[in-house]
This record gives structure tokens, C-alpha cells and sequence, in this order.
């Protein structure tokens, strides 16, 4: 073993290497989204994102094998269920295609601006989380070639994800609404009282600077407040209440948010494109 | 060349693993930090040099994925590659478990620098309860993966070691 080296070399090597962190701390600090080193940032996510691609393409149906192990009998009657649901949205389906198109003649009728736009989405998969316990992000495996861009919300079938941190070519990265670091302008589904939704890892949302007048109900639904030049358009859930309090000596109510998407069962998720 | 081709196949593997089959199976919503790992079973079984060399390129490359400044990662495994190489020369202990203890303390230790550096460009956003947790948690979780990990990873060091590193 070659645990023996001559101490002034290793130390004149760490001196290095430590001063090299350091610069590299401070380039990336003063730089900002723009600086250089946020190339090769993109270049290291898209190998590291084809490889996440690649293990997950084959872990996931060996989890979901054994999970599905486990619930066989549950499984039956899910989808004796789903069916059934399906059978039910297909009508419902043919309903609001009737109903849009009558919308769509009423407006032009009426000369109203286009309001029922329906959303324009990009469908994409779940190949990775964060490599750090402090950040709550995933990785998606579509980037910018599928015309996916920096701040662009991502929803999926329960409510609202997060939105778009980061793009390489074929993969993006997702700051979910659970990260301490994120923030979004919520509304309470019946009073329309607006909010702060902050992320709280694990735990459960909050709602800060709420109104103390307004009226809360329990598992009340809040769903994104959607300002003119707000990052998420109005109306994705966020979550249900399931606390209320306010805080000893403060002007505003906080409320505890369940958040209305499941985030450790994340698969398929749709990215809401803009210009 | 061959050494850097086959280290940069390990850290590639232990982030992708800590990102995707691991994030699956956490502990206590930890998952394990396997480029700590990796660093300190090299440092543990290479000396200081080698382990300070491989925490700087696998905590680089890890920092480019974050949302962090980069380089905090990178200064982090950098010193924990040297402490725990040194400190290996003067410790001789034939117990099997010394890599399990060491494992988890310097996984510990390391995470609460890289968040104390976070911490002072402004860059923590959970409170000092949570880091303690999480790193007493990913501490625990790297040490119980030691044991399966570390033949792995010594393996890879006897095929990769140059001819030359032999100086006795």
C-alpha cells in the first residue's frame, strides 16, 4: 500500500488544490447564471442526466415489480376502478369538445379576446432527484430541444410541481415547490384570499401573510394566484389545508399546506410552455 | 490515464446511483452521499495525496450539478481526502470496522464544513437543526453501505494503482 508520501509535496498539492476550490467559488459567486463555468454545468447535467435516464429506464420497473408484488390485490380493483373512471372522462372528453368549440364561436361572436387557451405541454419523465439532501429537485429527461426554457412551470395530473431551473439540450432540472428556496403567490379556492406558499422540505407547505380576516376551511383547496407577470399561471393546485395558526404577535394568519402532488412518487409530469 | 478513466467511471456511478436508486430508498428522506464515500475509502486506503486529488475531481464534478456556487463541494472533499489520509498513517487497527467508523465521521464532519461554507455566502436556506440531521443521517446511511462498498472501491484502487506508487 502506498500509504506513505512525502509530506511537503502532499502538502504543497492540497495548498493547490484548496486555492483552485477557492477560485472557482469566487468566479462562480461573482459570474452569476452568466458566468462560464454554467456551460460546462449544462455539459456535466447532460452526461450525468443520459445516465439517470439509462438507470432509471431499468430500475423503475424492477421497483415498481415489487411494489406491485405487494398490492396484487388492490391492483385489481384499482383498475376495475380506472376503467370505469376512463369510461366516465371519455364522455365527459366528448362534452367539453363541444363546449369549446361553442366558446371559441361565442368569443368571436362577441369579439372577446381568446381566454380558453388551452395549454400548450411538453410531457416528461422523472429520471433523477438532486444529488445533495438540500436541494428538492428532479431531473426531467427533456431540455431544450423540446423547446423547454428557464422558468417555465411544471405541473402533473394532481396539481402544481415546481418550475424550471436549469436546461441542457436533453435534459432540465425542476426546483420543486417543497424546496425551502421556493415560493409561490397561492389562493385560497373559496374566500380568493392570497398567500406566500413556501417549501419546507419534508414538511408540510406553509402560507404565510394571509389576511387574519379571512375565512379558512379545512382541506380548503389553494390554487396558484396566477399574476399578470407571475411565474405560474391561475388555478394549478398547490395544496389542501390542514392548519391554521397565527403566529403570537403577528399581523398575518399562517396556514399549513398538504401539497396536492404525491413528490416521492413522481413519474410523469407536464412542462407548461411559454414564450 | 487508465487510473483517471476508471475513477471517473466510479464518481460518475456513485452520483448517478445517489440520484436515482437511492433517492428511492432514503433514510429518514436521506439519501446517502456516495461521492464522500468514495473520497474517504480512497483517502483510507491511497494516503492523503490520492484522496485529496479524488475529493477535489468527484466534489467538482458533484458541484456542477447543484445549484450551489461551485467549488464549495470541491474545497470540502479536498480537505476530508487529506484529513482522513493522514490521520490513517497514524492509526493501526486491524478491526474490520475502522472504514465503517471512519466512513461515517468524516461523511458527518465534511457535509456540516460544506454547509458552515454554504452558510457563508448566504447560500443556506434550512436552519442548523435540519444540517445537523441530515448530515448525522447521510453519516449513518454512508456507513452502513461501507461494508459492501468498500471491496468495490478497493478493488478499483489495486487494478488502478501505477506500477510506480510502489516506494518501498
Amino acid at each position: 500500500m502506498a500509504l506513505y508520501s512525502r509530506p511537503r509535496t502532499t502538502r504543497l498539492l492540497v495548498v493547490s488544490l484548496v486555492m483552485l476550490s477557492l477560485l472557482t467559488i469566487t468566479v462562480d459567486y461573482r459570474g452569476g447564471q452568466t458566468g462560464p463555468l454554467e456551460t460546462i454545468g449544462k455539459g456535466a447535467l447532460s452526461v450525468v442526466g443520459a445516465l439517470q435516464g439509462a438507470v432509471s429506464r431499468v430500475s423503475r420497473p424492477i421497483g415498481n415489480f415489487f411494489t406491485g408484488l405487494a398490492h396484487v390485490g388492490s391492483l385489481r380493483a384499482e383498475n376495475d376502478r380506472l376503467k370505469q373512471e376512463l369510461r366516465q372522462v371519455q364522455v365527459h372528453a366528448k362534452e367539453v369538445t363541444t363546449l369549446t368549440r361553442q366558446v371559441a364561436e361565442l368569443e368571436k361572436l362577441l369579439k372577446l379576446e381568446h381566454r380558453l387557451s388551452l395549454r400548450r405541454t411538453v410531457t416528461a419523465t422523472v429520471i433523477g432527484a438532486s444529488v445533495s439532501n438540500f436541494e428538492w429537485t428532479v431531473n426531467l429527461d427533456k431540455g431544450s430541444a423540446d423547446r423547454i426554457k428557464v422558468d417555465m412551470p411544471v405541473i402533473s395530473g394532481d396539481g402544481l410541481v415546481g418550475h424550471v431551473v436549469t436546461v441542457a439540450p436533453h435534459v432540465s432540472v425542476v426546483q420543486l415547490i417543497i424546496d425551502p428556496d421556493s415560493a409561490v403567490a397561492g389562493r385560497l379556492s373559496s374566500s380568493g384570499e392570497t398567500g406566500l406558499v413556501i417549501g419546507q422540505r419534508n414538511h408540510p407547505l406553509t402560507m404565510d401573510l394571509v389576511n387574519p380576516d379571512a375565512n379558512v376551511a379545512a382541506n380548503e383547496t389553494v390554487v396558484t394566484a396566477g399574476y399578470q407577470s407571475g411565474l405560474y399561471p391561475p388555478d394549478i393546485a398547490i395544496g389542501f389545508v390542514s392548519h391554521i395558526y397565527t403566529r403570537p404577535g403577528s399581523l398575518t394568519k399562517t396556514i399549513e399546506l398538504t401539497p396536492a402532488v404525491d413528490f416521492s412518487a413522481l413519474e410523469v409530469v407536464a412542462v407548461i410552455l411559454r414564450s | 490515464m487508465r487510473r483517471v478513466v476508471l475513477w471517473t467511471v466510479v464518481v460518475l456511478t456513485a452520483l448517478v446511483l445517489q440520484s436515482t436508486v437511492f433517492a428511492q430508498i432514503s433514510l429518514g428522506g436521506t439519501k446517502p452521499d456516495l461521492v464522500y464515500l468514495v473520497t474517504i475509502v480512497l483517502a483510507f486506503l491511497e494516503g492523503p495525496s490520492s484522496g485529496a486529488v479524488a475529493g477535489f475531481a468527484g466534489g467538482m464534478v458533484e458541484d456542477f450539478l447543484l445549484n450551489l456556487p461551485k467549488g464549495i463541494t470541491a474545497l470540502t472533499l479536498t480537505l476530508v481526502g487529506y484529513t482522513v489520509g493522514t490521520i490513517r498513517q497514524f492509526v493501526v487497527s486491524p478491526s474490520p470496522l475502522l472504514p465503517v467508523v471512519v466512513v461515517g465521521t468524516a461523511t458527518t464532519a465534511g457535509i456540516l464544513f460544506n454547509q458552515i461554507v454554504a452558510f457563508l455566502l448566504g447560500q443556506l436556506h434550512v436552519g442548523a437543526g435540519e444540517v445537523v440531521r441530515v448530515a448525522l443521517l447521510t453519516g449513518l446511511y454512508n456507513s452502513v453501505l461501507t461494508p459492501i462498498l468498500f471491496p468495490v472501491i478497493r478493488r478499483v484502487a489495486e487494478t488502478s494503482r501505477a506500477k510506480k506508487v510502489f516506494r518501498w
